[in-house]
């Protein structure tokens, strides 16, 4: 990416604020042309897009790293239909596999998740089509199709400046279309941004028919997921076992739930500590019994008393401080 | 001023040179010289006593003497703010004073002259003599005279040092004592004494004028309003001269007085006649004269004026506090509109110090002396003020040390504290409605200074209470002309009066329990110039009477009479009513005289009904005509706001009984696996606080169906896991449905989801239309899910993600399933309790809403808002209708300082909407410890969080004292609280405006209030577009206010697309999807605004932080276009790639999101 070259042909112009740059870091920027829209005021009517785009270098290479690029800033509305066809029909026809978005509205479900159990094999980003393997997770299960809830928006939207990673079928066809990038851009070529599906009122009509899913399918839904959920748990169970019994390199052994008679729990121990005080405390040496008892509780309430006074004049102060002197309201 | 108490304590602590008692001395003010010190003197341990005085003394501000460690604190405050510096400003003023005296002592005797005599003299000296009306006879025999005054003091609060420093300026008073010589014994009868103070005044006046070395501007004025009494106003000059006092702020008053004992005492008392008739003194004898207290005590006041001097400064030299306690009086009357003047109501400052003066004597015959030397400023504030409060002084009189006095009697007897010493009636100014009010005002002062909870002080001293549209729920503008009196004849002050008592009396009789309070504001008079006979009062102005209502009462259709057997009081009944009486027979068979008003929507609010009818009966046609009634004046921007009858939430009651139908069909279903436990309401709807009332679906389908949590009974078979809790939920709401439509094929019923994103929260509902056609949507909680989030969020071995989520799982499990149905049911019995709070909440939504701002708060913390201006309504009462409720809550939210205080609103407090029976009020409610937590609390949050970008508002309750169950993640930002201020603070302004305009008919200039237009109400509600980056025009098809035509289109479409399994749309909203659309894909780069009632428009401001340049990022969050930036170094010209927001492909992406629902995007900035 030799930005010191591509910076050339701008220079010249005086303004502070020149023409478009081509590059940034070791990205290169792809203007996109947008659909018009006759709601938009005039002088936004041309406005473009821009695409920070380079071949997508991890600090943890994957097998499909090499054969990808990233994007930044990438459009709200993007997809993997529009953007396939981007490339298909704009960018020298690369085919691309699959994409992989850094975000999603509304977002993807989050699952909970063990510190330790939870290492996806080869750093991959925690994409959409994260691979779906019978990993344990802290809660519920990993739904497959069957046990999933139906989709209750029909296309999911993008948080605005987000990125993606546009993995193609081979390494030929990512070069291919790294270069007919770096072309349009040269050749200053118009590239236009093909709209999303399902915008507009149609989205929400759409949205509305489907929070209401019918009742066949979310039975069976429930179904298999309550299945799957017992599955689940006594692979749960596996592992907590597993943990009770394994020490962790001190050599001390985790106390988690389960078990025959169950570990003591932290709160619990804390109550019955709380308990026998009380219990101490009613049976044993009353607290007005000796004169040094009343003496030193005298003491306290006057250092309370004198405490109270100090802060409650601090606030005052505060008061004065912040709104000035207290003035009747005229 | 070296009290024993503080002298004994200073002594100690230099004899034990214990190192802990250092600024102990310091910390006693002038008010820890109570009784309780001397008790500790009798302690034989010597250490032990210390120890116990500096508690004593410390704590002394915790204990009775003073409310609290603030209170005091801030009431030193106070004292140090009004009080008069007596320095440089006040400097030339008494300068001013010195060579009044020496102008004055310099002025020569005249020799005694005929009253026309005098008349001619003067008016070559350019001056008109003040005679007071009636004018004296031009054939009387006695002469007038002047001589040389016997003495000249300063008088009055000045150099009693228990002046203010309030806006109004200084009225510093100058006594003149006038000669013995210079009347008769018998001057006291018919007005003769009057007439030669008028003369010596005039006298004085020429003598200032015509002192050539030293210039004043001179004018007359009537003491307290007291055409009796005028007096000499002296006016700084203005030159700039050696004796102009300009700048000490105030004006010089001199009042004459005359020696004690010029005139027997026994001829001036209450019961005593002075004014003889005309016909002649021989007639007397036959028919005893009426008394003529006001006469009376007016002559007396000027005698007594010296010894009330003596009577202050010795009651300040034996109590400490009585100067402090003089000053606090003073703010508090201030702030509450009272004065000295008779048409303000003859309480004023002079009044209140006398009377704490006779207070703190002992009484003969009566015991102890009410008040005590020992008591703190407070202390004697306060017990004034009860002593004013609860003591009935037109009833049962307090006579001091005057054993045999007899009073007049009348059927309207005036209050008295008669001050025998002195023999003067102090209240001898006051009117039977400014004592009603005073007793009212100290009274619900008294009420709050009782709560221990809350810091009263800004409600007790710093609050103006008397703003009109605050303060009352009506008011009547009678304009003077209307009431048809000769402003030229000599009566006109008394006939004022007098017709000012029988427009009292009479609305007093009509308007029965109506009403709480009724305060009438008459014209104030000025001073006029020494040249000029006392100018005819201004028929333009108006006397505005103020009316508070008991909303209980107020709008009540029926008045009972008397019984029709009860002959007597039934004619008095028909003469009062007149042909408005009707006989008639109620429903336990009694038959009772009666009067029936009108209820109907159309029809004037009742007061105004029988306002009108009585003023016509009793006052005038004229009267009637010309008087304008207001009240309510917001109630009519809301769909039912005015209470109907003796209910605030009509509208409402068939949406709640629709519920307590499903309720009954829903548990008397068969065939659950588990039996339900409770069902309850979560929905603004379901407690009277949405601004539409609520409506079937048939009529409007886009709202959301109100919301209702189902709880079935606690079972062992439910999984322990959250996410299969939530299928399980699914389960129990399809088992529902299928049982519903079962057995009541009416319903129409479906499962919906929700929170596609987070899988342990609640994932489903189910809708339920009734037959009636209004929608819940029921949510199914199971108590277990809170005992398994916090296990979750204590739980080290997850990962930090899934713990962060666990607690926000856990916060909305807590808002959603716990404290929005409690504070469901709270606000269901409030609203019943206080009729105005439903209409007072749904005013203020409004008021929200049309500034765009309502969806940034939760419905939650806007009642809560409103719900404590009914609660903690001090220093007013509770609200009685719904423009004062919004009013004051919005006058609340200007002074809301919430960056640094809590909202804390304690629904546990109760107090009665009547403010005359607040005695039973109990120590319930919140104690200071919880509110203290509650400060602990939010001082936390705002250590975590000083940048306030998570919690900005803090509202916590006695209910849920986290504090930020309604505001957390930044609900509302700061930025959006900050603007909530700003506006209601320019509300505030806009009402403080329209407050002058109406006190400027009363008493200000006409001919400035003739050109400023009437308020109108729906100026508070108008928002301003302009002032928005973007502004996104929606298309009018899907705005709500469009919903009835178009809806069945949807309809049709619905249908088809679910295939018939559900012929309903409810709470299909696509503008309110389409808003969360867009806040979920910008963030915080653009902040969106839009009112949910009326959604024509959405508006949107950048952040400021998104719209500069910015360099280059990866991860902007936001849509960003890439600049060339030169470096501002011209040597090197680096160029640099840096990034802005993309202003134009945003706009292009949210015509793209909108689609058909946006019309026009208009761009600002």
């Amino acid at each position: 990416m030799p930005s010191s070259k591509s910076l050339k042909p701008s220079r010249p112009t005086k303004s502070r604020v020149l023409s478009t740059p081509t590059t940034v870091s070791d990205f290169t920027i792809l203007p996109l042309t947008l659909p018009t829209a006759a709601t938009l005021p005039s002088i936004y009517a041309s406005a473009k897009h821009y695409l920070y785009i380079k071949p997508h270098a991890p600090s943890q290479p994957t097998a499909s790293s090499e054969r990808s690029l990233f994007i930044a800033n990438i459009p709200f509305d993007a997809g993997e239909t529009n953007i396939r066809a981007l490339f298909a029909e704009q960018l020298g026809g690369s085919r691309v596999e699959n994409v992989e978005f850094d975000s999603a509205v509304p977002a993807i479900a989050s699952i909970k998740r063990w510190k330790t159990a939870d290492k996806p094999a080869g750093g991959e980003s925690r994409g959409k089509k994260r691979k779906r393997d019978e990993d344990i997770v802290a809660e519920g299960v990993v739904e497959d199709k069957e046990s999933r809830l139906p989709q209750i928006w029909e296309h999911e939207l993008r948080v605005s400046g987000g990125t993606a990673v546009i993995i193609f079928v081979d390494e030929r066809s990512c070069k291919g279309a790294w270069k007919e990038i770096q072309k349009c851009i040269k050749e200053g070529r118009d590239v236009s941004w093909v709209e999303g599906e399902g915008l507009g009122l149609q989205r929400y009509t759409t949205h509305n028919t489907l929070i209401y899913p019918s009742k066949a399918n979310l039975q069976s839904s429930i179904n298999a997921y309550l299945t799957q959920f017992n599955r689940a748990e006594i692979a749960r169970n596996r592992v907590r076992a597993k943990q009770r019994s394994v020490p962790d390199e001190d050599g001390f052994i985790t106390v988690v739930r389960g078990g025959r008679t169950g570990p003591a729990r932290l709160e619990e121990a804390e109550r019955h500590k709380v308990e026998l005080e009380e219990r101490r405390k009613k049976n044993g040496v009353k607290d007005d019994f000796y004169r040094f008892q009343t003496r030193e509780k005298r003491k306290e309430a006057e250092g309370e008393l004198r405490r109270k006074f100090e802060v409650d004049r601090r606030r005052v102060e505060e008061m004065r401080a912040r709104r000035g002197v207290v003035r009747p309201q005229t | 001023m070296a009290p024993p108490g503080p002298k004994r304590r200073k002594l100690q602590h230099s004899e034990d040179n214990d190192g802990n008692s250092v600024s102990v001395t310091e910390n006693g003010g002038p008010g820890v010289t109570g009784p309780t010190p001397a008790k500790q003197i009798a302690s034989s341990n010597a250490q032990d006593h210390k120890r116990r005085d500096r508690t004593i003394q410390d704590g002394v501000y915790t204990a009775e003497v003073y409310k609290s460690n603030m209170f005091k604190l801030q009431v030193d405050e106070l004292l140090q703010q009004v009080k008069p510096r007596y320095g440089k400003k006040e400097a030339p003023a008494e300068n001013a004073m010195r060579t009044l005296k020496s102008i004055i002592e310099q002025i020569p005797s005249r020799a005694a002259i005929s009253i026309s005599e005098a008349e001619t003299t003067f008016k070559s000296h350019g001056i008109v003599i003040p005679f007071p009306s009636p004018r004296p006879p031009q054939d009387a025999k006695y002469k007038l005279q002047y001589d040389r005054p016997s003495s000249i003091n300063a008088t009055g609060s000045y150099p009693l040092k228990i002046a203010t420093r309030m806006d109004d300026g200084l009225t510093i008073d100058l006594v003149v004592t006038m000669p013995k010589s210079v009347f008769q014994e018998k001057d006291y009868l018919n007005y003769r004494y009057f007439y030669k103070r008028a003369y010596y005044l005039a006298c004085l006046a020429a003598g200032i004028r015509e002192c050539k070395d030293h210039i004043f501007k001179v004018s007359f004025d009537c003491l307290n309003g007291n055409q009796l009494q005028p007096v000499l106003v002296i006016h700084p000059s203005g030159d700039e001269g050696i004796d102009d006092f300009s700048s000490s702020k105030c004006r010089i008053q001199i009042i004459l007085a005359f020696p004690e004992r010029t005139f027997v005492d026994k001829k001036l008392r209450p019961h005593a006649n002075c004014v003889r008739p005309k016909g002649g003194d021989e007639e007397t004898e036959e028919k005893p004269l009426s008394a003529t207290p006001f006469y009376n005590a007016t002559l007396q006041s000027d005698a007594t004026i010296t010894a009330y001097l003596k009577l202050l400064h010795a009651t300040n030299t034996t109590c400490d506090a009585y100067k402090d306690a003089c000053i606090l009086g003073r703010v508090w009357l201030k702030q509450r509109g009272f004065g000295s003047t008779l048409r303000r109501g003859g309480f004023g400052n002079f009044e209140w110090a006398a009377t704490m003066a006779v207070l703190l004597q002992a009484n003969s015959g009566a015991g102890g002396s009410p008040l005590s030397t020992g008591y703190s400023s407070y202390q004697l504030f306060k017990a004034t003020l009860q002593f004013l409060a609860y003591k009935n002084l037109s009833k049962k009189p307090y006579v001091f040390q005057a054993p045999d006095l007899t009073f007049p009697k009348t059927d309207a007897p005036p209050p008295i504290i008669f001050d025998g010493p002195r023999g003067l009636n102090i209240l001898f100014k006051m009117t039977p409605w400014s004592y009603a009010r005073l007793q009212l005002e100290a009274k619900l002062t008294i009420e709050t200074l009782g709560d221990s909870t809350f810091d009263h002080f800004e409600s007790t001293f710093i609050l103006k209470t008397d703003m009109l549209q605050y303060r009352y729920d009506a008011s009547l503008e009678v304009p003077l002309s209307a009431l048809q009196l000769d402003s030229t004849s000599e009566e006109y002050d008394q006939n004022l009066g007098e017709i000012c008592r029988k427009i009292y009396t009479t609305l007093l009789r009509a308007l029965t329990d109506r009403v709480t309070a009724l305060a009438f504001l008459i014209p104030d008079e000025r001073d006029w110039d020494v040249s000029a006979s006392k100018p005819p009062e201004d028929q333009r102005r108006s006397i505005i009477i103020n009316i508070a209502t008991d909303p209980a009462n107020a709008n009540r259709a029926v008045d009972h009479g008397p019984a029709a057997e009860n002959k007597k009081e039934a004619a008095l009944f028909r003469q009062f009513w007149g042909d408005k009486a009707e006989l008639r027979r109620f429903k336990d068979g009694s038959i009772l005289e009666s009067v029936v008003w009108s209820l109907k929507d159309t029809s004037a609010p009742v007061l105004e009904q029988i306002i009108s009818f009585v003023l016509q009966k009793h006052i005038g046609v004229e009267a009637a005509d010309k008087t304008r009634f207001i009240s309510d004046s917001f109630a009519h921007l809301i769909p039912a706001g005015r209470i109907q009858g003796q209910s605030g939430v009509s509208s409402f009651l068939p949406c709640m009984n629709a519920l307590a139908v499903v309720e009954k069909d829903l548990r008397a279903l068969e065939g659950l696996p588990l039996t339900i436990r409770h069902i309850f309401a979560a929905d603004p709807r379901l407690r009277y606080s949405t601004v539409e009332p609520p409506t079937t679906t048939m009529a409007n389908s886009i709202h959301v169906p109100a919301s209702l949590v189902i709880q079935f009974e606690g079972s062992a078979r439910w999984p322990d896991d959250l996410c299969a809790i939530q299928r399980t939920k699914i389960a129990f709401l399809l088992k529902l449905t299928d049982l519903l439509s079962e057995a009541q094929p009416t319903y129409s019923t479906r499962v919906g989801l929700e929170n596609p994103s987070q899988p342990s929260q609640n994932q489903a509902f189910l809708d339920v239309v009734a037959p009636s056609g209004f929608a819940f949507r029921l949510r199914v909680h199971h108590d277990r899910e809170a005992t398994l989030l916090d296990r979750q969020l204590k739980d080290k071995t997850l990962d930090g993600q899934s713990r962060e989520s666990a607690a926000a799982a856990l916060a909305s499990y807590k808002r959603d399933f716990i404290n929005i149905p409690a504070h469901t049911q709270v606000l269901q019995t409030l609203c019943t309790r206080y009729l105005a709070l439903s209409p007072a909440i749904r005013l203020t939504k409004r008021w929200f809403a049309s500034h765009l701002l309502l969806p940034h708060f939760s419905a939650e913390l806007i009642e809560l808002l409103v719900v404590r201006s009914f609660l903690q309504p001090h220093p007013w009462p509770v609200p009685s209708c719904a423009t004062t409720g919004f009013l004051r809550t919005i006058s609340w939210i200007s002074r809301w300082d919430w960056r640094h205080v809590p909202l804390i609103v304690d629904f546990s407090s109760t107090f009665s909407n009547n403010p005359t029976d607040l005695e039973g009020t109990g120590p319930k409610g919140m104690k200071s410890e919880d509110v203290e937590k509650i400060q602990t609390r939010f001082e936390a949050w705002r250590r975590i969080d000083p940048a306030m970008n998570r919690v900005v508002l803090f509202a916590a309750t006695n209910l849920d004292n986290e504090g930020t169950t309604w505001t957390n993640k930044a609900k509302p930002e700061k930025v959006v609280a900050a603007r909530m201020t700003a506006l209601a603070k320019a509300t505030t302004d806009l009402m403080k405006a329209e407050n002058d305009r109406v006190l400027s008919i009363s008493i200000g200039e006409v001919e400035q209030t003739e050109k400023t237009e009437a308020f109108d109400p729906e100026r508070v509600f108008v928002s301003h577009v302009q002032e928005y980056d973007i502004v996104l025009h929606l298309s009018p098809k899907h705005s709500t206010s469009a919903k009835k035509k178009l809806k069945p289109a949807y309809k049709n479409l619905q249908v088809q697309q679910t295939n018939g399994s559900s012929d309903v749309v409810c709470g299909f909203h696509p503008v309110e999807l389409f808003v969360e659309d867009l806040q979920s894909v910008y963030g915080d780069a653009i902040l969106w605004f839009w009112n949910p009632e009326k959604t024509d428009l959405i508006a949107g401001i950048w952040n400021p932080s998104v719209a500069g340049v910015r360099s280059w990022k990866v991860k902007a969050g936001w849509n960003s276009v890439p600049l060339f930036v030169t470096g501002k170094d011209d040597e090197h010209k680096e160029q640099g790639v840096e990034i802005q927001v993309n202003k134009g492909a945003i706009c292009n992406e949210i015509a793209r999101l909108g689609g058909e629902l946006i019309t026009r995007i208009e761009v600002n900035r």
